[in-house]
């Protein structure tokens, strides 16, 4: 009996430690006008097919007659193409939604990567003073130093093959790209936490009982840092978000057809039509301020929550 | 002190070279046959070969790594390497020039343009962040901030094409030309003419920067201002502006000079996309062209170009703030 009410104090415990904070994020302001913003986002990316569908209009196909006036300008927003079409007689709607999901599908692999990829390097270094932690330093250190957008252009040649085919699908290449310079900031993160934690108690109590290292880095260490990279996490997404769309405006991240904020926006202006039929331009570039805000607001609105200094 | 700093300066080293043999490496890789480019289209296979042989492409990677740091390509006999006295980053094969004169005609245009928006951003987001912080959760607070947001999440690329459109496209319809599209005046020319292009790009670049310098200026000083030695000054009559922007400014600045020197660091290794939209000829553009167009001396000299001035920025940083730092010192 004494058991059970201690369990559920438990219980009960653990429920005002975790939902309030849970509340208090969504009770925000600038959390829930993120969350708001997020939601259209993903919306907009679930439902392009519907709009394709709807509208009979895919992302990549051209609607030359119907599209580009006589002169070959493209036509502005009217009841089949709202928001007009771009110089090929494309809807820059249904591409605009599309590339939404060019954006989530980017962003949030390759965030997750540098996370699972940074937080095990700063564990490691964070740990084990010395020589490994100087080596893995230094390895971070080597990594931050390279320009991010030659050694993008690098690897992107290092990807054509022997016949001028890429090896891998330029999307995954992108999601690797970023991936390969954002863990660096998750591991130095990671290392700075691992640090202070690995002088507590805690730990040399675990490893007098005889706790392998490995478990006690898993079970003990992890969990006291995990909540704070998801944080980071959740702040570095709209970073590499992006970081999607400059490479792609640069020619050397997402590739045309494939409808991706930045190369719409780089074709809107490479072939200035912008300047006729605005909204080539201003869609994606809408559609890209909304979901880089929406991300900012709600990593900034837990930030708010979780440490009220900063 | 000096233990740390020759620590540090050791470590910088080490993380120099590492990229520079990664680079060297990747490139070899990535750019199958730079004889292939070289030659002219009609080249028979002998002359591949010879080709080859002159730039010593038949050799091992780690013979080539030696003599691409000791001499060189000896293209035009005179050795180029990296530990030459004076020290050379090789011969570009596209351009036919060495590459160290290629980067060093390129840098007043990088540099102009990283030093000036640095000098506008750090100005205004100062002035941003202390107005804001003087006065947390007021209206100037929230508009500043959602400023600053929107500068946060807009890219640069989007930016520039708008600040062309709305400053150069549009104004210039209207017969006003405040602002060229593009191009590069040097400052030794026409100091104002060169400021008068660079004013756009400038402004890119800040836009963005703000987003980022307001925010961490505010937090820095809310900090700062809530501490004891403030309200001291404060006691003992201090006007508030002094207070302000001297006392607890001076506090806050250690975070702010880290991450400005950071920053200022990735603008040098080339504003890339603001070189490319306002057409201004500099180390990131020739940086690019060479990625682009496979001439993999160019694109070894620019990375560790970029790379050398990372770690020194923040070899530079770490410095500064531990002089600023008594506790440290």
């Amino acid at each position: 009996m004494s058991d059970l009410l201690t369990a559920e104090a438990y219980a009960e415990e653990a429920d005002v430690r975790r939902f309030p904070v849970l509340r208090a994020i969504l009770a925000e302001r600038s959390a829930r006008t993120g969350l708001i913003l997020v939601g259209v986002v993903v919306l907009a990316a679930l439902l392009a097919p519907v709009a394709a569908a709807l509208t009979g209009h895919g992302p990549d196909q051209q609607f030359r007659s119907e599209a580009l006036a006589e002169n070959g300008l493209p036509i502005g927003p009217s009841a089949h193409f709202l928001l007009g079409a771009d110089g090929n007689g494309r809807d820059v709607l249904v591409r605009t939604l599309y590339g939404a999901r060019i954006s989530l599908l980017v962003g949030i692999p390759a965030t997750t990567l540098a996370l699972v990829a940074g937080t095990a390097v700063g564990l490691v270094a964070g740990f084990f003073p010395g020589r490994t932690d100087r080596l893995l330093s230094l390895g971070t250190d080597v990594a931050l130093s390279f320009p991010f957008v030659v050694t993008a252009l690098s690897l992107v040649a290092l990807n054509r093959g022997g016949d001028g085919e890429p090896v891998v699908d330029p999307v995954l290449l992108v999601v690797l790209v970023i991936s390969l310079f954002a863990w660096t900031y998750f591991a130095r993160l990671t290392r700075g936490l691992v640090v202070v934690l690995r002088n507590r108690p805690f730990v040399e109590a675990a490893l007098s009982i005889g706790v392998s290292r490995r478990r006690l880095i898993v079970r003990e260490i992890l969990p006291n840092v995990l909540p704070v990279v998801a944080v980071y996490w959740a702040v570095q997404l709209p970073v590499n978000i992006l970081a999607e769309a400059t490479l792609s405006f640069l020619g050397v991240g997402v590739q045309a057809p494939t409808a991706s904020w930045g190369n719409m926006i780089a074709e809107a202006q490479r072939s200035s039509l912008y300047q006729v039929q605005p909204w080539f331009l201003l869609g994606p570039g809408i559609a890209m301020f909304v979901t880089v805000l929406g991300f900012n607001a709600i990593g900034s609105g837990i930030r708010n929550v979780l440490d009220p200094q900063g | 002190m000096r233990r740390h700093i020759a620590g540090h300066a050791a470590r910088a080293l080490a993380t120099l070279l590492a990229v520079l043999v990664i680079t060297f490496a990747m490139t070899r890789v990535a750019y199958r046959n730079p004889a292939a480019v070289l030659a002219p289209r009609n080249a028979t296979q002998e002359t591949l070969d010879g080709i080859t042989r002159a730039l010593r492409l038949d050799e091992p990677w780690y013979l080539q790594l030696w003599h691409y740091l000791y001499r060189g390509p000896d293209i035009q006999g005179a050795p180029m390497g990296l530990f030459n006295w004076p020290p050379a980053l090789g011969y570009s094969f596209r351009q036919q020039r060495p590459v160290t004169e290629l980067i060093l005609s390129k840098i007043p245009v990088t540099l102009s343009l990283a030093l000036g928006a640095l000098v506008i951003w750090m100005t205004l987001s100062i002035l941003f962040g202390v107005a804001a912080a003087r006065r947390p959760d007021s209206w100037v607070d929230r508009i500043l901030s959602a400023l600053s947001y929107a500068g946060l999440s807009v890219p640069t690329f989007l930016t520039g094409i708008l600040l062309s459109y709305f400053l150069y496209f549009t104004l210039s319809t209207y017969g006003i030309r405040w602002f060229p599209s593009s191009g590069y005046v040097g400052i030794t020319e026409n100091p104002f003419e060169w400021a008068r292009h660079l004013a756009l790009p400038w402004l890119t670049i800040a836009v963005a920067e703000i987003g980022i310098f307001q925010r961490v200026v505010r937090a820095n000083m809310l900090d700062v201002l809530g501490s004891d030695y403030i309200r001291t000054a404060r006691a003992k009559g201090v006007t508030e502006r002094r207070v302000h922007f001297g006392h607890a400014l001076s506090a806050a600045l250690n975070p702010i000079i880290t991450l400005g020197g950071l920053e200022l660091a990735a603008l040098m290794g080339g504003a890339i996309v603001t070189e490319q939209i306002f057409g201004l000829d500099g180390v990131g553009r020739l940086a690019v062209e060479a990625a682009v167009g496979g001439d993999f001396p160019v694109v070894i000299g620019t990375t560790i170009l970029a790379a050398a001035i990372f770690v020194v920025s923040t070899f530079a940083v770490d410095v500064v703030t531990r002089l600023r730092d008594p506790a440290a010192r």
